[in-house]
């Protein structure tokens, strides 16, 4: 039974963030049409600079939270305002040209950080662990947990209850009129693409707590999040969530159960809803 | 910002003089050309027509039918994939065997992943052919039969034999039967875009609602459309594991089906040979980067495609085909 | 003999009926009109009878036979042809290769993988024909882009005809064209054969009383009167509607 429950918080922990990971480019694809392959390496790139001021700086793990999540969210701006926001209605070319910036900014990040891998590093007073059922649990992974099921209520707030989500919608739907209303839909956008990349960033530093960090990160992350795109459908928090934690728990106990399976359980899942429910758990239906 | 005006197959009337006579010369470059060549600029025209068949089966269901795959290297290594285990389990390099039965898996793995891609349209599609195409390299990296002892993929495989006592192949003779084998690719796919089948392909590509009042059933087209891809990538990596002497997960992966879809946008997705020009861009630039800065390789790789999106959406192809247009048509007009 | 009987044929989107348990039949060779405010579902209704929209309830029968649950393609050979309200024509492609794909739809050898589609003989004379009724044989290498409106709409209609459908769908055929295109529309419905059933959608009143002999009046998604031409015009629910005057 104990085992169990561990199975079950390791999947919620790494399911956060999967979640977190997911949220941003689902959020993005949903409320934008916008596709941006390039959403694991802004992970990446915040893990990296997490790394180097957390660990190689020795600063507090929250600054380099921040400095991550800030990292991410201008890489992610750049990618925007310099290339994206040209290809606005037109995915293929999107997802052709983050591609693209995949190569480039994987390659960039080779150059500054090496290609050696990183640890999973976290801060202080997360190491070590405490007990829960008589077994010893890792600070660090119920720290994610707590932090993942903040930002999922922040954010579904976000989208459904403000203002800004309802403008991004709008927005989306017919740009001219909303800039009609006033609205600034272009700095709408830019916002909304900046923050769903800071929380690409941020997920790359609380995963760094179970993952590390490395080089081949820009992939692997991109594949994790479409798959929970794929599960949990596209375009709402909800979705996102619900797609991650499945997943997370899947994986968990995939692992504990059948360990040469690994990987397989995912995409097993992920084959089954495309078979039977193509749009996503909670995807909109074509 | 353009969108790619996809050219038409309609070869128009005047240019279409001119266009055959580039490409009967281009033939006989291809023919005599490398005879003159050290062996080493032999490998590269062999690796260069390798992907450039990749790149152009793989534009079939990319440029003409529309359908954005992100995991085509899943067939080319399922190809090669099959060339390196009848060496490894069965020591076998017959050609007679590992061709057939490569372009065979090949086509069984387009078969049965088109089922599952075609269930999602659009975006989703290619997300999807993106994790298939992972799945595999994933199951290349973990299934220890397809791997040889100690290490990852499968190493030892050589030049392709034909039976017959007494003769091997070499780097020269390889060249020439890959050439052979292309342009008979290159030929048929040129059929297939011609036929109506081909046409409806570009029919549903610029408006499926449309294709299907009017009859058609485009999800088979779309369909066969994507195994005849596959088969055809089957083919290029089949060359390819005999050419490589070694096959590994990466060339089931992302990075391998990048390359196609680059080759096929810098050299224009509108064309049928717009991605042979891609593919000869990319692999001679390759090839200096290999020499001046190996480590900075994928971003050239990537700079180059970013460039081609933003500013060279229709691909150098489609401006060389233009150009026979306009030649053609002068020439056309002063004539009668 | 019925053309089409569409039987209470409902289609709802998340709590919104967009068509509210429609019935009616169509004799063959009937010039049926349907017309409405924008939004009554005038356009849902083709999308179902043609196929793009599965219906939520209702039957509809077309030549006698269910094709409730039958592909839009599958419709298309049994003897329907579409044109669409915003021009659906591949834009980007050549008004030949446009004659080219709609004319090969129905005929088997649209499969066929190697021989040049130049090939089939037939086809291409046919084309020809087409075009060249159209007066567009001189511009077929052109974009139909590039094309005025009216000799796109012109287009789609008329190969919409070539196909020798059953039954012609027309979804606001006048919108966007001059007076004299849309009576050039006006004759080419009115020379249509007995042989071939139409039903047109449109707010053209020159249009609707030049070739309706029957009309029915959609509203919200449910028919509030189906009658000649000369009882709509009198009904005063219709206009009500149309000109907001209550009696």
């Amino acid at each position: 039974m104990e085992q169990f429950i561990i199975n079950l918080l390791n999947g919620l922990s790494y399911g956060m963030v999967l979640f977190l990971i997911a949220s941003g480019m689902s959020v993005v694809m949903g409320a934008m049409n916008i596709i941006n392959l390039a959403h694991g390496v802004l992970y990446m790139i915040g893990g990296y600079v997490g790394w180097t001021i957390a660990v190689k700086f020795g600063a507090p793990f929250v600054l380099g939270l921040l400095a991550g999540g800030l990292a991410a969210g201008f890489t992610g701006l750049m990618l925007e305002r310099g290339f994206l926001r040209y290809l606005y209605k037109q995915p293929n070319e999107q997802v052709l040209l983050t591609f693209g910036f995949v190569y480039i900014l994987t390659n960039l990040s080779l150059w500054v950080w090496g290609g050696w891998p990183r640890m999973p590093f976290t801060a202080k007073f997360l190491s070590g662990s405490f007990e829960i059922l008589g077994r010893a649990y890792p600070k660090a992974r119920m720290a994610t947990i707590i932090i993942g099921l903040v930002m999922a209520i922040v954010l579904w707030w976000l989208q459904d209850k403000t203002r800004v989500g309802a403008m991004v919608r709008a927005g989306m739907d017919n740009k001219e009129m909303a800039m009609g209303l006033g609205i600034n839909m272009e700095r709408v956008f830019a916002l909304v693409f900046f923050v769903a990349s800071c929380i690409a960033g941020v997920a790359g530093v609380l995963g760094a707590q179970l993952l590390g960090v490395y080089n081949a990160l820009g992939l692997e992350i991109l594949l994790l999040a479409l798959i929970v795109i794929i599960v949990g459908g596209v375009g709402s928090v909800q979705g996102a969530l619900l797609g991650g934690i499945l997943i997370g728990v899947i994986d968990a106990f995939g692992r504990a159960l059948f360990p040469k399976l690994a990987m397989f359980t995912m995409y097993f899942t992920m084959i089954i809803i495309l078979l039977v429910r193509p749009s996503g758990l909670l995807g909109r239906r074509t | 910002m353009k969108t790619a005006n996809q050219q038409t197959l309609t070869i128009p009337r005047q240019g279409q003089r001119i266009n055959l006579a580039l490409h009967v010369a281009g033939v006989v470059i291809l023919f005599i050309l490398p005879a003159f060549l050290s062996s080493y600029i032999q490998s590269v025209m062999t690796r260069f027509l390798i992907f450039a068949l990749f790149a152009t089966g793989y534009n079939l269901a990319f440029g003409y039918a529309g359908l954005t795959s992100l995991g085509h290297a899943a067939y080319f290594g399922a190809g090669g994939y099959t060339v390196a285990v009848l060496k490894l389990h069965y020591g076998s390099d017959l050609f007679w065997v590992g061709a057939p039965l490569g372009i065979l898996v090949a086509t069984l793995v387009a078969a049965m992943f088109g089922i599952i891609a075609l269930r999602v349209s659009g975006i989703y599609f290619l997300l999807v052919t993106f994790a298939l195409g992972q799945l595999l390299y994933s199951v290349a990296w973990n299934v220890s039969w397809l791997n040889t002892p100690g290490m990852q993929g499968v190493s030892g495989l050589s030049l392709p034999t034909f039976g017959i006592a007494g003769f091997a192949l070499n780097t020269t003779s390889f060249y020439y039967l890959v050439l052979l084998v292309c342009l008979i690719c290159f030929y048929l796919l040129f059929r297939i875009v011609n036929s109506p089948f081909g046409r409806a392909l570009v029919g549903i590509r610029e408006g499926e609602d449309r294709m299907r009042s009017l009859g058609y059933n485009t999800w088979l087209y779309k369909y066969l459309a994507f195994v005849i891809s596959g088969a055809f990538s089957g083919i290029a990596g089949v060359l390819f594991g005999y050419y490589n002497y070694l096959i590994s997960p990466t060339h089931l992966g992302v990075g391998t089906s990048f390359l196609p879809m680059c080759m096929a946008i810098i050299g224009g997705v509108g064309t049928l040979l717009g991605p042979v020009i891609g593919a000869a861009v990319i692999i001679f630039v390759e090839l200096y980067a290999s020499i001046m800065t190996p480590e900075r390789w994928p971003l050239i790789l990537g700079g180059l495609f970013v460039l081609a999106i933003m500013f060279a959406r229709e691909g150098i192809g489609v401006y060389l085909w233009r150009l026979c247009n306009k030649v053609g048509h002068h020439y056309g007009s002063t004539k009668s | 003999m019925e053309a089409l009987r569409v039987e209470g044929l409902s289609k709802n989107f998340g709590g919104v009926s967009a068509v509210d348990n429609v019935s009616f039949s169509v004799e063959v060779g009937e010039r049926l009109v349907i017309i409405g405010p924008n939004g009554a579902g005038k356009t849902t209704l083709f999308n179902l009878i043609n196929g793009q929209l599965p219906a939520t309830s209702g039957r509809i029968h077309f030549l006698g036979e269910d094709i409730t649950t039958i592909p839009t393609h599958r419709r298309a050979h049994r003897g329907q042809a579409r044109a669409f309200q915003i021009i659906s024509l591949f834009l980007n492609l050549p008004v030949l290769d446009n004659g080219l794909l709609a004319l090969h739809g129905t005929k088997p050898y649209r499969f066929k993988l190697f021989r040049s589609i130049n090939h089939y003989k037939l086809i291409s004379d046919k084309v020809q024909d087409t075009l060249r009724a159209l007066d567009l044989w001189e511009k077929r290498d052109e974009l139909v882009k590039n094309l005025s409106y009216g000799e796109q709409r012109r287009m789609e209609i008329g190969l919409g005809l070539a196909l020798q459908p059953k039954l012609l769908l027309l979804d606001e055929p006048s919108a966007g064209l001059t007076m004299e295109e849309c009576s050039g529309i006006i004759d080419m419905i009115k020379n249509l054969g007995l042989d071939i059933t139409v039903i047109v959608v449109d707010h053209d009143m020159d249009l609707v009383f030049g070739v309706a002999e029957r009309i029915i009046v959609l509203h919200y998604g449910q028919i509030i009167a189906d009658g000649a031409p000369e009882e709509i015009q009198a009904d005063p629910r219709v206009r009500e509607i149309y000109l907001g005057i209550e009696e």
